[in-house]
Order: structure tokens, then C-alpha cells, then sequence
């Protein structure tokens, strides 16, 4: 993203502050696109995922989203908050739709695996330029300790869940996910 | 242990809170430490920007009309009923005692000290300008007065932010085109006067708005290198 966009996002969010309407609404046209696909990635349901868009943005109008003063009021910090909003819508209808499943054959279905219908995370990574870096080094990463991550980063499960989905140990998983992060950090930096 | 203190620590959390593992307990002390703690939310801000493109790189959904129609019915008819709030919000929060003294003090104290003031305008105060801000979370944050040709600023902080060893805060003066303006560091202390770069009417006449950043220490940067920490609105107080 660049800095230009983050500035824009927030000086909105400044104006927002002040009740402005009509910021509120540029700020819609500019961004709920990308907040959509975000929540539609984590949802796999466009319905439901209009509807977590739609309470982040009242969330933001009322001002009532968490934040530190000293956190950037950017799109990406926007992505998160409607990540962790449509997390949370996944948790609570997670026991009817599961978004990972084995089927009939046996046969595992993973995040990571590309398909002509629906990109991988690294493939829409290392389409973009902002995102080459991260691709680069996440692709880096081990296959099953990558997976951990993108599960919890996407789907937010925790430790134990990945490890049942995994069917690995509890203190491998977060030893994976301790040491991606890591890896993660100081392979991005290397590459700043 | 202070945890928050310790730099490795706090990455390695923040790491987890962003990703999202870190849960129970742990995440609730560290939610409630957030706001509170820089150094916190300076690192969970590099999380945020180093995972982001996960989310920011997918390929944009066209929102249906009705998503918009729906937050505007949601938001509707709030927008100036909100901006009374704001400031009733800010005033209402400041009991009336402190709040005449510190205008009493950020309007007098000045004239004081820098008299004799420009012009009779008639009012009962002389010529000057006033910034009221808030901290990002609603919450009055700062109060800046200047004589309307006084070349100094003073300064009383409301809501004290944290300011990491090695920062400061930096105040930033906010044209009606968002354009940003270094005024100069804020020293340290709920009360006190900086000097200005230039005469206030220079550089206060074209505010909008005041802000204020933590940046590093000794610095003189030209644009706000972090978010602010307070923000408001600024005008001149006389006819």
C-alpha cells in the first residue's frame, strides 16, 4: 500500500471524527471493496460478509473500534479490524460450516492449495507489488509451519485447533508458529 | 515482571496478537495495555504492516448498492447531532473548575507574560488563538493558546499520553487542504510554553486543526512520521 493511500485513509478517519458525512462516504467508495474481499475471504460467504463490512463501518462512524493513539489509521490496519470482525462472525457459525474439511476420499482441503477458481495467499502475494516481499518470504517458510500461520492468520484458530486440524502436536504448532514469525521479521527485513 | 518493557517480549506478543493466537488472559492483559502503552502499539502497528498484504493484495469485491444503503440508513441524521456530542463530549468531560482555569490560564497567562497585547478588540479576552484536542479515543487530550502575535505557545495537557524513552511529542499545525506543518516539540510537563518558529499569526491563521505526533527524540521532521496522538480543531478568539 502506499503512503499516499495511508494518508488518505487518515486524514478520513480525522474528518470522520468530526462527523463528516461526506468523508465517511469516500471512504466507503475507497475502501469497502477491499474490507469486502477481506471479509468474503474469511467468511466464504458474501452475505455474511457484506454484513461484518457493514457493522465495521457503523463500528467506525460511531467511533467505537479500538485503537492506540499511536497505531496508523490505514487500510491495512482497516483490513485487520474487519478480519478480526469477520473471524469472529466465523467463530460463532463455525460448528455448522466448516471452512476446512477432509472429504469422502479422505482427502485433505488446505488453504494453501491453489485453484483455478480461488488464488492462494501466496499467489495473490507475489502478484502484487506489495506484497512481494511477504510472498517471497513467506514462501520461505517450511510447507506445514506456512500452513499454521495462514490458518491462525485467516481463520483464527488457535494453537490447540491447529493442531487438531493438523493432527500435529500442540507444542509443534507453536513452536511453528513462534519460529515463522520470527523467520518472517528478519527475512522481511533483510529484504527492506 | 513489566513485560511491556521489554522490547523482544513485546514484539514476539505483538506478533501473536496480530496473527491471533494470542488468546485468553494474555490477550485481555494485553488489550488493556494497549492503548496505554506505546511501545505496544508501535509494534503491533509494524505486525499490522508487515502481515497486511495477506489482506490488502486480495483482489478488491464490488460492494452490492444495498451495503451502502444500509450504513447510511444506519449512520443517517447523526452527523451533526455527533458533532455537538463531540464537543460536548470534550467540555463535559473536563470539570467546569478546571476547565475555567485553564482557559483562564491559557488566554491570561500569555497576555501576562507578553503584554501588551496587539489590539482592543473590545472583548473581554485579548486576541488569541485556541486549540482544543483530543486523543484519539474522544477523550480531551490537550489545550493549545496563543496570542494572536505572540511567538510563543501554551500548552496544557489534559490526557496525558506515554511517550517512549528516546521520543517526544511534536506539534503540527493542519491547513483547510490536510496539509501538515511542523511547529515545533512539545516540552515535557502538563503546563507549558514552547516557542513558535514564526509569529502565531503566520502560522495559526491557515489552521484548521492542531495535532500532535510522538516522533524521535532531537528530530525535526518535515511530515508526521506516526499517527497522532491528539488532534482538534483550532480558531481565533476575537471579533
Amino acid at each position: 500500500m502506499s503512503a499516499t493511500a495511508a494518508d488518505t485513509v487518515e486524514h478520513l478517519m480525522g474528518r470522520i471524527a468530526l462527523r463528516d458525512h461526506r468523508a465517511f462516504k469516500l471512504l466507503f467508495d475507497q475502501t469497502a471493496g477491499r474490507l469486502l474481499a477481506v471479509a468474503s475471504r474469511v467468511l466464504q460467504d458474501r452475505a455474511h460478509a457484506e454484513d461484518v463490512v457493514q457493522e465495521v463501518f457503523v463500528k467506525l462512524w460511531n467511533q467505537s473500534v479500538q485503537r492506540s493513539p499511536a497505531q496508523t489509521c490505514s487500510l491495512a490496519w482497516m483490513c485487520v479490524v474487519t478480519r478480526n470482525m469477520a473471524i469472529d462472525h466465523l467463530r460463532k457459525k463455525r460448528p455448522e460450516t466448516p471452512l476446512q474439511w477432509v472429504d469422502a476420499d479422505g482427502e485433505e482441503h488446505e488453504h494453501d492449495v491453489p485453484d483455478s477458481e480461488h488464488p492462494s495467499p501466496m499467489e495473490h502475494l507475489l502478484a502484487h507489488e506489495d506484497g512481494v516481499r511477504l510472498g517471497n518470504c513467506l514462501g520461505r517458510l517450511e510447507t506445514e509451519p506456512r500452513q499454521a500461520v495462514l490458518f491462525a492468520f485467516y481463520e483464527g484458530l488457535s494453537h490447540m485447533e491447529i493442531a487438531q486440524r493438523m493432527c500435529k502436536p500442540l507444542g509443534t504448532v507453536k513452536a511453528w508458529t513462534r519460529r515463522s514469525l520470527l523467520r518472517l521479521k528478519g527475512c522481511m527485513e533483510a529484504f527492506a | 515482571m513489566n513485560w511491556y518493557r521489554h522490547r523482544d517480549t513485546v514484539d514476539q506478543l505483538a506478533a501473536s496478537y496480530l496473527l491471533g493466537t494470542l488468546r485468553g488472559p494474555a490477550r485481555r492483559r494485553f488489550d488493556a495495555m494497549l492503548p496505554k502503552k506505546t511501545l505496544l502499539a508501535l509494534a503491533v502497528d509494524d505486525w499490522t504492516q508487515r502481515l497486511a498484504p495477506l489482506l490488502t493484495t486480495l483482489s478488491p469485491v464490488q460492494p452490492s448498492p444495498a451495503l451502502w444503503t444500509a450504513i447510511a440508513q444506519r449512520t443517517a441524521g447523526k452527523g451533526h447531532e455527533k458533532a455537538e456530542s463531540i464537543w460536548k463530549r470534550i467540555f463535559s468531560a473536563i470539570p467546569a473548575g478546571a476547565l475555567a482555569t485553564g482557559l483562564l490560564l491559557g488566554v491570561m497567562a500569555p497576555m501576562l507574560w507578553d503584554r501588551p497585547w496587539a489590539e482592543d478588540t473590545g472583548a473581554q479576552l485579548p486576541a488569541s488563538y485556541v486549540g482544543v484536542l483530543g486523543t484519539a479515543d474522544g477523550k480531551p487530550g490537550l489545550m493549545v493558546s496563543s496570542l494572536r502575535h505572540g511567538t510563543w505557545a501554551d500548552i496544557k495537557q489534559l490526557n496525558p499520553v506515554a511517550v517512549p524513552p528516546g521520543m517526544q511529542l511534536y506539534l503540527w499545525r493542519i491547513d483547510a487542504e490536510g496539509k501538515t506543518k511542523a511547529l515545533g516539540p512539545l516540552p515535557t510537563g502538563k503546563w507549558v510554553r514552547m516557542p513558535l518558529p514564526e509569529p502565531a499569526e503566520a502560522l495559526f491563521s491557515q489552521a484548521v486543526e492542531l495535532a500532535v505526533t510522538v516522533e524521535n527524540l532531537g528530530d525535526t521532521p518535515l511530515a508526521p512520521r506516526l499517527p497522532f496522538v491528539y488532534r482538534g480543531l483550532c480558531g481565533k478568539l476575537w471579533k
